[in-house]
């Protein structure tokens, strides 16, 4: 059975390049901190995947902070956040020591300002600091992709402290006005934080255009490893660190650094560091995600596209699929060996349809039948055609079938008679379960 | 053979309910051996991480038992999906399992899980998936009647025998039905466990009532219900017939009927719960010989075969007995049966199923 992944917004492969790359690095397992061959000889590997990654992003070198990956890089800024704004309402101004910035750039400042549509890591980490007293003001996107302005610009002040905005949605593949955010964020005095999760490999990125003052990232969704990731924190920005240790990443971030994936997420970057190149695969990808759109609007009826007019990433796919079970969707397409999700792979195994999806404005119903297809560099023309066949007639099945609204209460009225809440099809007639006695 | 032929000589689709015990581990196995394209599924029922109850605890579906089904599936090479069923499962099993020890009753709650997750909700998500068969591992059998239909007969097992909870399966889901291991008993099962190399070939059954376990489930409805409505199901105990009263109790859903151990009182004679009045919270106890009848008033009845006016059937009033035999009437909206040797301890809240020749015929509420 031939296996399709159309899921790359959940995760990415091990780009085919990468493989001999990656054996050659398991046998540099040295401490990078030790003084002798065996440190020596990854270190150098390491300072050198800081460059290309940082290149790539539009960084420097200096200003790129290796983590776990992206859940690690937005904690890092939030809980450092948490601890100024905590500083400020408490009046405690000597007791944060920062390793840059001044806390004086802070007066009067506790105040946050992110989005309702966030990946878990930022919504749950701001959603427990409005437990903890601190005002959290969230900034809504709707149906069409708009940003709303006049929300953000009435809750931007000189309280607020930090602003924190994703540079692309994971469920939509929406993009978000980062810049002209991030300008008028600043002109209040506030920073900026984005998380780029998704941005990375998708879109193009230059953080010194953007002019954010942090961002995070992730290699498992540019085509390198799970557990690894980068934050970036522009010279001069107030940093603190979460995880202490031995002083590695210039004591920002403790513990002995996960050589291996730093170095394939480096040398993924290093391998597009050519602009056109990086663009041409871009387009590829586009090409296919178009084509996919314009034919499951052809060929299956009752089908919306959300953020189909917005400005989108160009791989995502996110697509309502009216009187079908999401869920239902998915698990009948993985049996035939097609991997697609709903909502995003953080929240699936879930009874609640994604909250984000809600956000944009769907109903429960939509955000239940919505399925989200995300192309990646590996996919091909034919995969998209194999799928568009397989999904058509799985859609075409379920919508056979029955779906109860409601639970069917057994409320007999008539003596033995039961009512199950599944019809079947015998001999072409539906006929309700049960016995009449 | 081509992957193609190999694909073509496959047997049917079955989904397979695996709730990572042994029974439906196994039955998941021969669907394997006997060249079914097997899907397994867990039914996620209940939020263990909101709770404070220890896993492994007698219960059963939690997250360790989803892992050993998992790993199961990992084993044999099949599929596996969780597929959530927390708020059907909240709706109409808890709630109504709650409601019924408030109203006096002792309720059936594996009943509704079947009913209403088992053969519905799992129903239909064989008809998603593409499968023509859903099994379980019920210890039941599918068996042809004599007039060429497919019934449901008691297993092998006589002692594992699990028919008694199946009576509300409606007639035209049975064809799509397999109970893998009904034709063996629990030591071959486990047996076939182990030579598959099941990691849950040693696994403890779960006792009493999956979401329930060891805690009882007096402390489970305290877990679910306010104290304040507790307390109005305080009531006092009366002696029968002559209507003494004898105590005070601290909630009627606290008692079962023909429960003599832990009623909290000291007294001379062994007592007896004869009934349960949720019109004032009363509990009657008396001496053993008012526990039984001969007649018991059923409602709701579901029927997997047809049953004549009068006839005589081996009924069962309550899971652990064997039947005995009784006559089937009609009686307004529901029927009456007339036991040939009393029974004990009728108890509302509980089911009388038919059998017919070890045929599950059908069932109703005793009210």
């Amino acid at each position: 059975m031939k296996k399709i992944y159309f899921d790359n917004n959940a995760t990415t492969p091990l780009y085919p390049d990468l493989s001999p790359v990656a054996m050659e690095c398991l046998s540099l397992w040295g401490n990078p901190s030790s003084v002798h061959w065996a440190g020596q000889q990854v270190k150098g590997r390491l300072r050198e995947a800081r460059q290309n990654f940082a290149q790539f992003v539009g960084a420097h070198s200096l200003e790129v902070i290796f983590t776990s990956g992206g859940s690690e890089s937005n904690s890092i800024i939030i809980s450092l956040y948490q601890k100024i704004a905590q500083a400020q309402i408490l009046g405690l101004k000597h007791d944060l020591q920062l390793m840059s910035g001044d806390l004086s750039l802070f007066h009067g400042r506790s105040e946050f300002i992110t989005t309702t549509v966030e990946h878990p890591s930022i919504k749950r980490s701001f959603e427990y600091l409005e437990t903890q007293g601190y005002t959290v003001h969230w900034i809504k996107v709707d149906r069409e992709g708009q940003f709303d302005w006049s929300h953000f610009c009435s809750v931007l002040s000189e309280k607020t402290l930090l602003v924190s905005v994703m540079a692309a949605n994971n469920e939509t593949g929406v993009i978000l006005p980062l810049a002209k955010i991030t300008k008028l964020a600043h002109e209040k005095g506030a920073f900026v934080h984005s998380d780029c999760v998704q941005a990375l490999g998708k879109m193009e990125l230059d953080l010194q255009s953007l002019e954010v003052d942090y961002a995070s990232f992730s290699a498992h969704k540019f085509y390198a490893l799970k557990g690894v990731g980068a934050l970036y924190v522009k010279k001069g920005s107030p940093f603190h660190p979460l995880i202490w240790g031995g002083g590695q990443e210039r004591h920002r971030r403790g513990g002995t650094e996960n050589t291996l994936g730093i170095c394939l997420m480096g040398k993924m970057a290093q391998n597009y560091l050519n602009k056109d190149l990086y663009n041409e695969k871009l387009s590829q990808v586009e090409v296919l995600r178009n084509y996919f759109e314009a034919e499951i609007l052809r060929i299956i009826p009752n089908v919306e596209i959300n953020h189909q007019n917005a400005l989108r990433l160009g791989n995502t796919s996110s697509v309502i699929l009216s009187d079908v079970e999401g869920e239902a969707l998915l698990m009948a397409l993985d049996v035939q060996g097609m991997a697609v999700s709903t909502g995003s792979a953080c929240s699936s195994g879930a009874s609640q349809p994604s909250a984000t999806l809600r956000s944009f404005g769907l109903s429960h119903q939509e955000a239940r039948s919505t399925l989200r297809v995300s192309f990646g560099w590996l996919n091909t023309i034919e995969e998209v055609d194999l799928f568009l066949r397989t999904l058509s007639e799985v859609v075409i099945r379920l919508r056979k079938l029955v779906i109860p609204s409601t639970l069917s209460k057994r409320d007999s009225k008539q003596p033995g008679e039961m009512k199950t809440s599944i019809g079947f099809y015998e001999n072409g007639v539906k006929s309700e379960g049960g016995v009449n006695v | 053979m081509s992957e193609k032929q190999k694909e073509s000589f496959k047997k049917p689709r079955v989904l397979v309910a695996m709730s990572g015990g042994v029974d439906s581990s196994v039955a998941a196995a021969l669907l394997v051996d006997q060249g079914y394209d097997v899907i397994g599924a867990t039914m996620q029922v209940w939020d263990y991480s909101s709770c404070d109850i220890e896993e492994g605890n007698g219960t059963c579906c939690s997250s360790l038992d989803v892992d050993d089904a998992r790993s199961v599936a990992e084993k044999l090479g099949i599929p596996f999906y969780v597929i959530n069923c927390e708020e059907k499962f909240k709706e109409s099993v808890i709630d109504p399992f709650v409601k019924g020890y408030l109203a006096g009753e002792t309720p059936l709650p594996c009943v509704n899980c079947n009913t209403y997750l088992k053969f519905d909700h799992l129903i239909r998500k064989m008809k998603e998936l593409d499968c023509e068969y859903l099994a379980t591992g019920h210890y039941a059998q599918i068996t042809e009647t004599e007039k060429g239909r497919l019934g449901i007969l008691t297993s092998a097992d006589s002692w594992k025998d699990q028919t008694y909870f199946l009576f509300t399966i409606p007639e035209t889901l049975v064809p799509h039905l397999k109970f893998p291991i009904g034709h063996l008993n629990k030591t071959e099962v486990r047996k076939i466990a182990e030579e598959k190399g099941l990691t849950v070939a040693k696994k403890k059954d779960s006792q009493g009532i999956c979401f329930v376990g060891n805690q009882g489930y007096g402390n489970f409805i305290a877990s679910q219900v306010s104290s304040q409505i507790l307390k109005t199901k305080e009531g006092v105990f009366k002696r029968f017939p002559e209507g003494t009263v004898m105590g005070k109790h601290e909630g009627i859903h606290l008692y079962t009927y023909g429960q003599s151990k832990g009623l909290g009182l000291t007294f001379h004679e062994k007592l007896f719960v004869l009934k349960i009045d949720p019109n004032d919270n009363t509990v009657w106890l008396g001496e053993e010989s008012y526990l039984y009848q001969n007649e018991v008033y059923v409602e709701n009845l579901h029927f997997i075969d047809e049953i004549g006016e009068g006839e005589l059937f081996d009924v069962k009033v309550r899971y652990s007995q064997k039947g005995s035999p009784a006559h089937i009437f009609k009686n307004g909206d529901g029927y009456k049966l007339k036991f040939i040797e009393p029974q004990r301890a009728i108890t509302p809240g509980q089911a009388a199923v038919l059998y017919r020749n070890r045929q599950l015929v059908g069932g109703g509420w005793i009210r």
